[in-house]
């Protein structure tokens, strides 16, 4: 019996000693430090002050709203579209080798240049989406200068892109259905929607799950796409919390902003944690 | 098994043994220590390389500067020091911005840093200057210095830094076709500033330049003003500085914020997705007939066209109620620093030395022209500069109503400021409320520099 454990203790260390210098030690100093004034010289501790002035910070309201709309909404939208195009890539069609590679494009692009790019052909008078708008007669908007249509702008950016990887989890989890249900229902006399309603989509609830946890949990600690796209602008206006905490450290407030990354890692725990066991439960059910 | 075993043990080992190397690392490059380990390593490699060292030896000095500054002059002064001197410059680029200083404070904390740096003298008191940058006042450098500049770069009684280029002013630019086109004088009041762009927005102009996708343009308007702010009352940045005073109960402050909003209706209408550079060409073209904004852009307009298109823009400062009393707001130019922990201090010193002397100016004018008067006492450029500043600003050095901005006399300097100034220029929020949001924003700056501020 001895035998068993030192087998498996042995291979559990590298892993633990990993675990515990790169993740336990820097989140339990996080904690000391976001008790402090930190800058380059040292620190001074300041009790609970950082987190005080963290949540009177003006912008965090915004902030914490946009995180929010930003997490709720990339996870849903591209649920229903990924869902189609997995069933049809999964489909009897030619060139659908092509079309999954073509599909997957995007994920290859690191995200700071999707932003860069979407921001060139958002620019208002010399973009090409307002320049492709103008050519059916429809006057664009400043998609990314209007501040009520920034953040959706970049919403929109965030679908585009990670409905690529939310298409190839729905195509795995479509291939791995046992072909006897589609049979089965055929005899039954199903037709291609009930097929689809009542095999297809409960047997991939597992990966629609996923989708939703993956791209929540990635929503609200989204920066790169922002940042690149908008830089929490104009004003404040599409600023989320990863973003009001980079722009803290930028200043050189390094107390206050670990202060804000140990908030984030709260309120992500806070919310991912039930949120999985919610959707757990369901499929179990 | 006890092969298993033995491979297992042993590979937890190695981990650990890397991880070790790893974490030691990093401490060291946390440490305030750090600078000391670069001092042994650069001696060290010094010691390599240049073995018999004597004066007239050639060396080299690393210069790390911003990517913002235009090089041409400063590149001309390393050209002449290395024919002069024997010392090669290398120049380093680094990002500007916000990014950049934090890579600055990020190298001077690991000892990382170049030979010298360019940095702004609204920056480099906040990292305790005395420990990384060398202190020049026992040296006749200061003595050449002009009075405004040298207290600018004067930190507990050290001076430690000389300009890059020339001072220059925020204020509004304007393109002088347009305003023949329009018949239009040059505002002596707000009111009749504005005017000027009603005039100018019915006759299918843009009246006012926006190009906030660099949010830096957006604080020029707010910074500026300050002429204006301090002619009301003179004691504000005092007050300030003391922790009393606030933009939001000071009426003379709060102005700064509040004409951004007057001037919601004139702006180009793509002005989120405009940059910096995109500006200089709109002004120079006549798509534009004020940007109000730092005149290096001269500089920037004179090296994309010529000097013939750099002197249709012309210059004055941001007017206020008092017609009586126009002024304009001086920048100080960024700064060199020396980096004190370098073991070439001797060469860095003979370099600054070089800089400013007679010999170097010369050497930058050949390349740049003026934005603005030199910083160095005495000196004045024998060739011929832009008419904006040979004309217009001039005039208001000529008659003493000149103010240094106020970034560079406090040490509080909230960084949320550009933000700040485009949510007021979009509308988002009016100008009371920009200025309680800065008083916010100044207070953590306080916080983090351990004054004494109530909030």
């Amino acid at each position: 019996m001895d035998k068993k454990k030192l087998y498996s203790f042995w291979f559990l260390t590298p892993a633990l000693l990993m675990f515990t210098i790169f993740f336990l030690i820097p989140t339990v100093t996080s904690l000391y430090f976001s008790m402090t004034v930190w800058n380059i010289d040292g620190a001074k501790f300041c009790g609970l002050n950082n987190f005080k002035m963290f949540f009177q910070e003006d912008s965090l309201n915004v902030g914490i709203r946009n995180t929010l709309l930003y997490a709720v909404l990339t996870s849903i939208l591209k649920l229903v579209p990924a869902f189609f195009l997995a069933v049809f890539l999964t489909s009897k069609i030619r060139t659908k080798n092509i079309l999954r590679s073509v599909l997957f494009f995007p994920s290859l692009l690191s995200l700071i240049a999707i932003g860069i790019m979407f921001k060139a052909m958002m620019h208002p008078s010399k973009g090409v989406i307002n320049k492709a708008l103008a050519v059916f007669g429809i006057t664009g908007i400043d998609w990314l200068g209007n501040t009520k249509i920034a953040m959706f702008s970049v919403i929109g950016v965030a679908i585009w892109e990670g409905l690529c990887i939310a298409t190839m989890m729905f195509i795995a989890s479509i291939q791995a259905i046992d072909q006897n249900y589609y049979e089965a229902a055929e005899i039954d006399g199903a037709n291609w929607w009930q097929k689809l309603r009542y095999v297809t989509m409960p047997q991939t609830i597992s990966a629609r799950n996923s989708i939703i946890i993956l791209a929540f949990i990635d929503g609200i600690r989204s920066f790169e796409l922002i940042w690149s796209m908008t830089g929490g602008g104009p004003g404040f206006a599409t600023d989320v919390l990863s973003s009001i905490v980079y722009k803290q450290y930028a200043a050189g407030y390094y107390g206050l902003s670990t202060a804000g990354n140990v908030i984030m890692l709260i309120l992500i725990s806070c919310l991912a944690y039930p949120l999985q066991t919610w959707l757990l439960k369901r499929e179990e059910n | 098994m006890k092969a298993k075993k033995v491979l297992a043990a042993l590979l937890a080992v190695t981990v650990v043994m890397g991880l070790n190397g790893c974490s030691s690392g990093l401490q060291g490059a946390a440490d305030a220590e750090a600078p000391k380990q670069q001092d042994e390593r650069q001696t060290a490699d010094a010691a390599q390389t240049e073995e018999p060292k004597k004066d007239d030896e050639e060396v080299t000095l690393t210069l790390s500067v911003d990517s913002d500054e235009t090089l041409d002059g400063l590149q001309a002064v390393c050209d002449k020091a290395k024919e002069v001197l024997g010392i090669t410059v290398e120049l380093d680029i680094y990002t500007a911005g916000t990014d950049g200083d934090n890579i600055m404070k990020t190298r001077l904390a690991s000892g990382d840093m170049a030979d010298m740096c360019v940095w702004s003298d609204s920056k480099f008191k906040s990292v305790g200057p005395d420990k990384y940058f060398m202190d020049l006042s026992g040296t006749n450098i200061p003595d050449k210095l002009d009075d405004t500049y040298r207290e600018a770069v004067t930190y507990n009684g050290g001076v430690y830094g000389i300009p890059v280029g020339t001072s220059m002013c925020g204020a509004i630019l304007y393109n002088r076709d347009l305003y023949e086109k329009y018949n239009l004088e040059v505002p002596k009041t707000w009111d009749e500033f504005l005017k000027n762009c009603q005039v100018i927005k019915d006759g299918g102009d843009t009246a006012v330049l926006g190009t906030f996708a660099d949010s830096w343009t957006a604080q020029v308007l707010f910074l500026g003003d300050y002429y204006n702010v301090s002619a009301k009352d003179p004691e504000f940045y005092k007050n300030f500085e003391a922790g009393t005073a606030k933009y939001a109960n000071t009426p003379a402050a709060m102005r700064s914020f509040q004409k951004f909003e007057d001037l919601k209706d004139y702006y180009n209408s793509d002005y989120m997705a405009t940059i910096y550079d995109d500006g200089c060409e709109i002004l120079a073209e006549g798509n534009a007939a004020h940007w109000i904004m730092l005149t290096q852009a001269l500089s920037n307009i004179y090296s994309l066209y010529d000097k013939e298109t750099v002197d249709k823009i012309g210059v004055f400062g941001i007017p206020d109620e008092d017609p009586d009393n126009q002024g304009i707001t001086v920048w100080t130019p960024s700064t060199i620093f020396g980096n004190k922990n370098s073991d070439k201090t001797d060469d860095i010193l003979r370099f600054m030395e070089f800089y400013i002397s007679e010999q170097g100016l010369d050497a930058y004018c050949s390349a740049q022209m003026a934005d603005g008067p030199f910083l160095v006492k005495g000196y004045e450029s024998a060739s011929d500069g832009y008419r904006a500043v040979e004309e217009d600003m001039q005039a208001y050095f000529d008659a003493g109503k000149t103010e240094v901005d106020m970034q560079s006399q406090v040490q509080v300097v909230g960084s949320d400021l550009p933000a700040i100034c485009v949510e007021v220029a979009t509308g988002q929020i009016d100008g009371k409320a920009a200025a309680e949001k800065y008083d916010a924003d100044c207070y953590k700056a306080a916080v983090q520099l351990n004054l004494d501020w109530k909030e």
